[in-house]
């Protein structure tokens, strides 16, 4: 009992450290609460989600039905595999062209170098939307609409990804460069031998957070493409949405089929991509 | 001159490993001139001119600019995104400051990482998921808010359907979307901070508020001002929300500049005015990033 003034400051300590956690929690939930509804909705009949009142839980657990809808509406499947296609050659074309650049800009004294590094990085403050109108007439012009051609073009390099390899081939010392040198390899076989192997963790990081945001990409997808069969998977969505009537049991059915393969990569590679992030962030 | 000639010609092996150099980062100067700058260029060009369908080409000087911004559904697409703007920057700023705060303070790592990913997953969902299930969930009849919002007894509202209240609905999507990047920016930066401040000011006998007034506020001061940025810019732009969920309605209610913009162009096809927009959009984003870095970018002091 003597001790129990002493305990107080301790007891209130530990009590707000269970309510901060349970507050972080009950944060974290909210915010997750819709995940859980989407995939609780996508197993959920048409009837079944038009009860009232509403029941959380779906009949059957296992109804994928809604799954076999989606792709019986809609080619989902290739809406799938157009995403893949347009955001790995996002994903690959930066990783090359930003790390030629990252090379060019961390290693070498050129005429106009800080010039054109400024050049790029003032690219940050023009906004996409605000040049979307010359770009599709160029592709008109150059016959490239409802092409993947056509989609992926101004997605092939971003300032980050230049921004990210310089940061990360600054970091390699120049001795390793100058021994190849005397050992008389070439710049670009520098490059390959040198260069790349020594940034891998950069690499993947730009690969993930590339393939990831032009996985998602909206609005230039839908001014350039025309035909139903080069939809990317986030135009394939808005198909499934109409302005009188909505499934939404074959809406949300579709939301997980479009959400799930980059949220598993999210997650099984967070650590890269929080990186990434926060890189992105901090150069912004 | 002189360099750029050698640049071409090279003369030695100092001047061949500045062309190496150059030709390193040619690919992507060619890349962002043809995608950013001539388009913006041109951006300008097409705002200035009347362009008829053959290609011809008229100066019309300030002509459209008066067009476009005397009309009222330019200022009221300009009203919405201001609004829209108002209500979700700050409180994505604020909220992801205060989850980033918690977060922080929870000392079992393996609970951290699993409270703060749950955090972050929103920011991997296209905008155009996350707009569409939260459509869902604000459905005025069979969605989940107003179903949860009957046990405090609340009567059904009309969300997205509604006049006043489209815009905090939407809003409300921004803010569960761009909270995760916040977290991550504002965790970041909190790891940083030295823990010797915070030891010095226990000595002092500062207690939490001042230490967060004193401390943790000051050298966060970077990375809120560029949060609040970053947000405003994302915000600015908002379409993808808007345009899988309400198309700018009910009755012009959630008219964005940017679906506005979308709409001039791709619907009505007149380049001429959805380039003034574009105009628009890019100067208001960089005055206002300017103006920004010149009010908040105060030196840190301790």
């Amino acid at each position: 009992m003597a001790n129990l003034p002493q305990a107080y400051p301790v007891l209130r300590r530990v009590g707000f450290r269970w309510a901060l956690t349970l507050a972080i929690a009950c944060g974290a939930l909210l915010i997750f609460f819709p995940f859980f509804w989407m995939a609780v909705t996508s197993l959920k009949t048409a009837p079944e989600i038009q009860r009232v009142p509403l029941q959380i839980a779906p009949d059957n657990w296992l109804n994928f039905s809604n799954y076999i809808e989606v792709f019986r509406r809609e080619p989902f499947w290739r809406y799938l595999l157009n995403s893949a296609i347009v955001a790995s050659v996002a994903a690959v074309s930066s990783v090359v062209v930003s790390s030629l650049a990252g090379f060019g800009f961390a290693k070498y004294q050129f005429p106009g170098r800080d010039v054109f590094f400024l050049a790029i990085v003032g690219i940050l403050m023009v906004p996409f939307q605000s040049v979307v109108v010359p770009l599709y007439v160029w592709i008109n012009d150059l016959g490239l609409l409802d092409t993947y051609a056509g989609i992926v073009a101004p997605d092939l390099v971003s300032v980050f990804g230049v921004f990210l390899m310089r940061q990360a081939i600054e970091t390699i010392p120049n001795d390793y460069i100058d021994a190849a040198r005397i050992d008389g390899a070439s710049e670009l076989r520098i490059f390959f031998l040198v260069i790349l192997p020594s940034v891998k963790p950069a690499i993947a990081t730009l690969l993930i957070i590339k393939f990831m945001w032009s996985w998602n990409e909206f609005f230039w997808p839908m001014v350039v493409t025309t035909s139903p069969q080069m939809k990317v998977v986030t135009l394939g969505l808005t198909s499934f949405t109409n302005m009188y009537f909505i499934e939404y049991n074959l809406l949300t059915a579709a939301a997980v089929l479009s959400i799930l393969p980059i949220l598993v990569i999210f997650v099984t590679l967070q650590r890269w991509v929080v990186q990434a992030v926060v890189m992105s962030g901090l150069k912004g | 001159m002189r360099e750029w000639y050698r640049l071409a010609f090279p003369k030695n092996y100092l001047d061949r490993r500045k062309r190496a150099g150059f030709l390193f980062v040619l690919p992507a100067l060619v890349f962002f001139a043809s995608v950013y700058l001539v388009p913006l260029a041109q951006s300008v060009m097409y705002s200035f001119y009347k362009i008829a369908p053959g290609g011809a080409r008229e100066f019309a000087g300030l002509g459209r600019y008066e067009r476009v911004l005397t009309d009222p559904t330019f200022w009221n697409a300009v009203g919405n995104t201001v609004q829209l703007l108002l209500i979700s920057v700050p409180a994505t700023v604020v909220l992801a400051l205060a989850v980033a705060l918690g977060l922080n303070r929870i000392s079992n790592l393996k609970w951290r990482n699993v409270w703060a990913s749950m955090y972050f997953l929103p920011f991997a969902t296209s905008l155009v998921a996350a707009a569409l299930i939260w459509q869902w969930i604000y459905e005025p009849v069979y969605g989940f808010l107003n179903y949860a919002l009957s046990f405090v007894g609340i009567p059904p509202q009309k969300w997205l359907q509604s006049l006043s209240q489209v815009r905090p609905a939407i809003g409300a999507i921004s803010v569960w979307v761009r909270i995760g990047f916040d977290v991550m920016i504002f965790l970041a930066a909190l790891q940083t901070i030295p823990g010797e401040y915070y030891e010095a000011a226990d000595i002092d006998g500062a207690n939490a508020l001042q230490r967060l007034r004193y401390i943790t506020l000051p050298m966060l001061n970077p990375q809120i001002v560029m949060v609040c940025i970053l947000e405003l810019i994302f915000n600015f732009k908002i379409f993808d929300q808007v345009y899988a969920t309400t198309q700018g309605g009910p009755g012009g209610a959630s008219q964005t500049i940017i679906m506005l913009l979308y709409d001039t162009a791709f619907k009505f096809f007149r380049f001429g005015d959805a380039s003034v927009m574009a105009v628009f959009v890019f100067v208001t984003l960089m005055a206002v990033t300017l103006l920004q870095w010149r009010i908040f970018r105060k030196p840190i002091q301790y």
